[in-house]
C-alpha cells in the first residue's frame, strides 16, 4: 500500500531510462510505452484513491513510506496528505493529458522529448511527496533542468536564450533555497519536514527571518513573482506548445504547493505576520499580478500574450493565500485549479489553432473560427474563464477571492484583481474578434501552412476540448470542491497533525 | 589570530567565493564567464555546507570492531552525502548551460550579452 507512493516517483523515472532503450530496438514501440506509463502511472493514481476513499473523502489521509525501512528523523520518508494528495491529483490528471497531447503534437525528435517530459513528471511527484527538505532541492533542481531543456527544445534563436534565461534565474533561485537549507541543518542539524516543524520556533529571531526570506526569495525567482519575472514570457512562450501549457499550468502549481508546505507546516507562519512580513508579500504579488495583466494588454503574440497573463493569476493566487484565512486559503486552492485548466486549455487550444495561421502574432490569426469551431470554442469557454465570467469556474474562485480581500479589508488588492480581470477582459476579446473576422477562402487547404509538425489531429483537438470541458463542468460543480479544500486547509492550520503522523507513525 | 583562522577561514572563503561568483555573474558580459561565476557561487557553497560537518581530529562515521564507543568524535556523514548530490547536480546545470551556448554561438555568432536581444535582463 506504502510502496504505491515510491511507484508513483519510480515510474515515469524508469520510462524516462527506458525510452533510449526502446528507440534502439523499434522506435514504434515508443509510443506505446509513452502511452503504457502515463496510464500506469495514472491506474496507480487511482488504485491509491479506490483504496483510501473513505480517508480522502473525510479528509485524514495519511499515507507515509519510509525509504530503506529507516524511521523518519533519520530515513527519507515520503508522505502524503491531504495537501501532497490535492497537488499529486492535479499533476497526475493534466500531465497524463498533457502526454498524449504530445502524442499527437510532437512530430520531431520524440524520443528525447519524451525522456525529458517524464523526468519532469518525475520532478513534479517528487517535490510534492517528499518529505525531507533536501529531496525536494534535488527534486526542484530536476524540474529546473528539464524543463530548461524542454524550453529550448525547438533549437532555433528564440528557444535557446529563453532557455538560457530561464536557467539563470532557476539556477540562482535554487541557490537561494540551498543557503536556506544549509541554514536550517547548520542550526537544527535535520532535514525532516516535520522535525523542522516541531523545532522552528526554538531558532532565535533572526535565523527565523533570514530562513524564511531566503525561501521566499528562491520560491519567488522560480515562480516569477514581479521583481524576477523576467524570464516567465520568453521561456512560457517559445517552448512548444505543450510544454508551455505543463510550464504555465503544472510547473508553477508545483512551486505554489512548495510555498504552502513549506511557509505553512514547515516554517512557522505566525513569524511572517507577527513581523509583517506578509503585507510585504501581498503588496509584491498583486503589483506583479498587475504588472502581469498591464503586460499582457500591451503585447502582440499569443503565446506571450498567455504566459503574461501568468504571471498575473499567479500574483493572485500568492496574494490570498498570504491572507491566511481559511475562507482565503480555499480560494486560492480553488483558484489553483481552475487557473490550471483554463491555463492549459488555452495553450493546448492555442497549440492547434496556432497552426493554421502565418505567425503567432495576434493580427495575423484572422479567419481561425472559420475552419476550427469547435476548437475556437473551447478557447472562448477557457478565455471565459480567465476573464471571470459567470458559469466557469474562474468566476467563482474569483469571487472567493475578492471576497476575502474584502473580509480582511486589503480594499486595493480586491480592486486590483476585479481590474486585472477587466483587462483580461480586453486582451482576450481583442484575440477572440480578430478570429471570428472572416477572410476568402481558396481552397480548405490554405490555412495549412505549417502542419507537418500537426499529424494527429484528432487526438489534440479531442484533449483540447476536453480540458475546455473541464473548465465548464468545474464551474457548474464548484461547490463540491469546498468540503475537500477545507481538509485541505486544516492540513495547513494544524501543522501538528503532520508532525505526529510522521515521527509518531 | 591563528585560532581566528581556524575557526573562520572556512565560512570566510566559502563567502568569498560565493560574493566572487556573484560579482562575476553580475559584471561579466561573456556567458561562458556567467557560467564560471555560477558554478564558483555554487563551488562555495559546497565549501560552506562540508566545513559545517568538519569535527578538529574528527574519524570518519563508521562503526568497526575496533572503534565503537568514541562516536564524539565523528565526522557528520550527512553534510558529505549532501556535497556529492549538489556537485552532480551543479556539473549537470553546467553540461546543460554550455550545451545551450554553445547553441547560441552557432545562431548568434557571438557570446556577448549586450549584443543578442532579450539576454540583457
Amino acid at each position: 500500500m506504502e510502496l504505491l507512493l515510491l511507484l508513483l516517483i519510480i515510474i515515469p523515472l524508469l520510462t524516462a531510462f527506458l525510452i533510449p532503450l526502446i528507440d534502439i530496438i523499434n522506435k514504434k514501440a515508443r509510443r506505446i510505452l509513452v502511452l503504457a506509463a502515463s496510464l500506469a502511472e495514472f491506474f496507480t493514481f487511482l488504485f491509491l484513491v479506490i483504496n483510501n476513499w473513505d480517508n480522502i473523502a473525510d479528509g485524514t489521509i495519511f499515507i507515509i513510506y519510509k525509504m530503506g525501512g529507516w524511521l523518519p528523523p533519520l530515513g527519507i520518508v515520503l508522505s502524503l496528505d491531504m495537501l501532497s494528495f490535492y497537488f499529486s491529483l492535479l499533476i497526475t490528471i493534466s500531465v497524463m493529458f498533457l502526454i498524449l497531447y504530445s502524442i499527437g503534437y510532437i512530430g520531431h525528435h520524440e524520443g528525447k522529448y519524451y525522456v525529458l517530459i517524464f523526468l519532469m513528471w518525475t520532478a513534479m511527484q517528487g517535490v510534492v511527496l517528499t518529505g525531507d527538505i533536501f529531496n525536494f532541492y534535488v527534486f526542484v533542481e530536476l524540474l529546473l533542468i528539464t524543463s530548461a531543456a524542454l524550453i529550448g527544445f525547438r533549437r532555433n534563436k528564440k528557444g535557446t536564450i529563453a532557455s538560457i534565461k530561464y536557467m539563470f534565474y532557476g539556477v540562482i533561485g535554487g541557490l537561494f533555497i540551498f543557503i536556506g537549507i544549509i541554514l536550517l541543518y547548520s542550526n537544527l542539524g535535520t532535514l525532516n519536514y516535520a522535525e523542522i516543524s516541531a523545532n522552528f520556533t526554538t531558532l532565535p529571531f533572526n535565523t527565523q527571518g533570514i530562513i524564511s526570506i531566503l525561501f521566499l526569495i528562491g520560491l519567488f525567482i522560480k515562480l516569477g513573482i514581479f521583481p524576477f519575472h523576467f524570464w516567465v514570457a520568453r521561456a512560457q512562450s517559445t517552448a512548444p506548445s505543450p510544454i508551455s501549457a505543463l510550464l504555465s499550468g503544472v510547473v508553477e502549481k508545483v512551486y505554489i504547493y512548495a510555498f504552502l508546505r513549506l511557509f505553512w507546516v514547515v516554517f512557522d507562519f505566525n513569524y511572517i505576520q507577527t513581523t509583517g512580513l506578509d503585507k510585504i508579500i501581498i503588496f509584491t504579488a498583486i503589483t506583479s499580478s498587475i504588472i502581469g495583466h498591464i503586460l499582457a494588454l500591451q503585447e502582440s503574440d499569443l503565446k506571450r500574450m498567455l504566459a503574461y497573463s501568468t504571471i498575473g493569476h499567479l500574483g493572485i493566487i500568492i496574494a490570498v493565500l498570504t491572507v491566511n484565512t481559511k475562507l482565503a486559503i480555499i480560494a486560492g486552492l480553488l483558484h489553483v485549479l481552475s487557473h490550471l485548466l483554463m491555463k492549459i486549455s488555452l495553450f493546448t487550444t492555442a497549440g492547434y489553432l496556432l497552426q493554421f495561421v502565418p505567425s503567432h502574432q495576434i493580427k495575423d490569426s484572422r479567419g481561425v473560427a472559420q475552419q476550427n469551431m469547435f476548437v475556437f470554442a473551447g478557447f472562448i469557454i477557457a478565455a471565459a474563464g480567465m476573464m471571470g465570467l459567470p458559469p466557469m469556474l474562474g468566476f467563482f474562485s474569483k469571487l472567493y477571492i475578492v471576497k476575502s480581500f474584502l473580509d480582511n479589508s486589503y480594499y486595493l488588492s480586491a480592486l486590483l484583481t476585479i481590474a486585472g480581470s477587466i483587462t483580461a477582459l480586453i486582451y482576450y476579446a481583442r484575440y477572440i474578434i480578430y478570429g471570428f473576422r472572416k477572410i476568402k477562402l481558396n481552397s480548405p487547404q490554405e490555412f495549412r501552412l505549417i502542419l507537418s509538425v500537426l499529424y494527429r489531429e484528432r487526438l489534440v483537438t479531442n484533449i483540447a476540448l476536453v480540458f475546455a470541458v473541464a473548465v465548464l463542468i468545474t464551474g457548474l460543480i464548484y461547490k463540491n470542491f469546498f468540503g475537500p479544500l477545507e481538509s485541505v486547509a486544516n492540513i495547513l492550520y494544524n501543522p501538528s497533525i503532520y508532525i505526529d503522523f510522521i515521527l509518531g507513525g | 589570530m591563528i585560532d581566528f583562522l581556524e575557526k573562520w577561514s572556512f565560512f570566510g572563503g566559502s563567502v568569498l567565493l560565493i560574493l566572487i561568483g556573484l560579482y562575476g555573474v553580475i559584471t561579466r558580459k561573456n556567458l561562458i564567464k556567467i557560467f564560471i561565476g555560477l558554478s564558483l557561487m555554487d563551488t562555495g557553497i559546497n565549501v560552506l555546507l562540508v566545513s559545517l560537518g568538519y569535527v578538529e581530529g574528527g574519524i570518519a562515521p563508521i562503526i568497526t570492531s575496533t572503534i565503537n564507543n568514541n562516536s564524539y568524535n565523528f565526522v557528520d556523514p550527512i553534510p558529505q552525502a549532501l556535497v556529492l548530490t549538489s556537485i552532480v547536480i551543479g556539473v549537470a546545470v553546467l553540461a546543460l548551460g554550455l550545451g545551450v551556448i554553445i547553441k547560441i554561438y552557432e545562431k548568434y555568432n557571438t557570446l556577448d550579452i549586450s549584443e543578442i536581444r532579450g539576454l540583457r535582463w
